[in-house]
């Protein structure tokens, strides 16, 4: 438990100090932007802080895991809202196969997953991440049109990738300190701030 | 009949002869104020029910199910008033305001006849405490319904979202004052300072009428 709240407490205090550099840049420009930015680390770092107090108080993680799923369900919402902010939807784009890659990946895993969890605690993450790795390879794929917001969306699939990843070890291995979980889990800590120059890029003018 | 309809009653009745008497602003006011307590109420009820069927005892239920259905409780007044009623973004901001208020109002009396005055410090820190984080959550859902989104679908999936993100932020703080000692003090800051930081800072920058 003592290798699970260590890294807990690092990627907490990670998403803190980013949500209040957003917090910051929401106040000082006013900026919706950076207020969906500031909420999607909020969102992130609460759910930890959840689930890191659950682990200090009590000595087990909670009982019934309503509260911190949400939190990271708000937490998705909040960035695909970054997204539509910074990057509108192509009127009238080419139907494109390779960005459904993402959806289908997502429904495979959560098909995976449901041996463990039940259809909606799995149902969910897959429509949000599906639909976020939709968005941004979507994007990606358009070009020159969304070149400023490309770190924020290669950031999405780095996201993307490194949940999934980290989701898939946590059914493949046991909970142990040498734990591949753990090594995802710290560098999905590590790439949290990458969001942070992303929306910088995507409002620049 | 327990306590805590007996506490509602002696609330809720010189309200109700108030609203009957007042006009306009003034009458809206209570009734928004009279919601939140409504609201708080049966959000006790709903959270007993669901505990009881989660088969999970108070203390755990206080941080794991009554966040989620309070939240959701307090939110109903609003949406009811703005799809009935079509206000401008003020007036509904004054309304998720005071029904916020009220609910806190509510739970602070119960909280009081329940665990007494023993310990004034801890009582004026709970109190304060409680009364803040429900207005900061209320707050947080109100702004960001009326001035984050233009359109009516981002509005939906957008204050979803935040109802998530109040929802943990009341259940870290219930998390927080059902401790004792420095935890407890800890916790009940948080939302004080979050209204002190506001009023610092933010107020002079972020016009919310």
């Amino acid at each position: 438990m003592l290798i699970e709240i260590i890294e807990n407490s690092l990627q907490t205090a990670i998403l803190l100090i980013c949500a209040v550099i957003s917090l910051i840049r929401a106040a000082a420009d006013r900026s919706r932007a950076w207020t969906l930015t500031f909420f999607f680390y909020g969102s992130g770092a609460l759910g930890d802080i959840y689930w890191l107090v659950c682990l200090l108080f009590f000595g087990v993680s909670p009982q019934i895991t309503l509260v911190s799923d949400l939190s990271w369900a708000a937490s998705y919402i909040f960035l695909y809202l970054l997204l539509r902010q910074t990057a509108a939807p192509e009127e009238n784009g080419k139907l494109r196969l390779l960005p459904w890659i993402g959806p289908v990946f997502s429904a495979a895993a959560a098909v995976y997953f449901m041996q463990w969890g039940s259809v909606l605690s799995n149902l969910y993450p897959a429509v949000l991440m599906g639909l976020l790795s939709y968005s941004a390879i979507h994007r990606l794929m358009a070009g020159e049109r969304f070149r400023k917001q490309r770190l924020l969306l290669v950031s999405i699939l780095v996201l993307y990738l490194l949940e999934y990843a980290l989701w898939i070890s946590s059914c493949i291995w046991e909970y142990t300190p040498t734990s591949p979980y753990y090594w995802f889990d710290i560098l999905l800590t590590v790439s949290f701030p990458i969001f942070i120059f992303g929306t910088k890029k995507a409002v620049a003018e | 009949m327990n306590s805590i309809e007996n506490t509602y009653i002696c609330l809720a009745a010189p309200l109700l002869l108030a609203i009957f008497c007042l006009r306009r602003n003034g009458r809206r006011m209570l009734i928004f104020l009279l919601a939140g307590m409504t609201a708080c109420l049966l959000s006790a009820y709903i959270s007993t029910f669901l505990a009881g069927a989660a088969a999970v005892d108070m203390a755990t239920a206080s941080h794991e199910i009554a966040p989620a259905v309070e939240e959701i409780m307090k939110l109903l007044p609003l949406l009811f008033y703005l799809l009935v009623f079509e206000p401008d973004k003020k007036s509904a901001m004054t309304g998720a305001l005071l029904v916020a208020v009220g609910f806190a109002t509510f739970e602070n009396v119960c909280f009081l006849t329940a665990y007494g005055t023993s310990e004034l410090p801890r009582l004026l820190l709970r109190g304060f405490g409680s009364g803040a984080m429900h207005v900061v959550c209320g707050m947080i859902v109100a702004v960001g319904m009326f001035f984050l989104w233009d359109q009516v679908w981002l509005r939906i999936v957008g204050t979803f979202a935040l109802l998530c993100f109040v929802i943990t932020f009341h259940a870290v703080f219930n998390l927080f004052v059902g401790q004792t000692g420095a935890v407890f003090w800890a916790g009940s800051s948080i939302p004080l300072a979050m209204v002190a930081v506001y009023l610092l800072f933010l107020h002079s920058r972020v016009d919310l009428s």
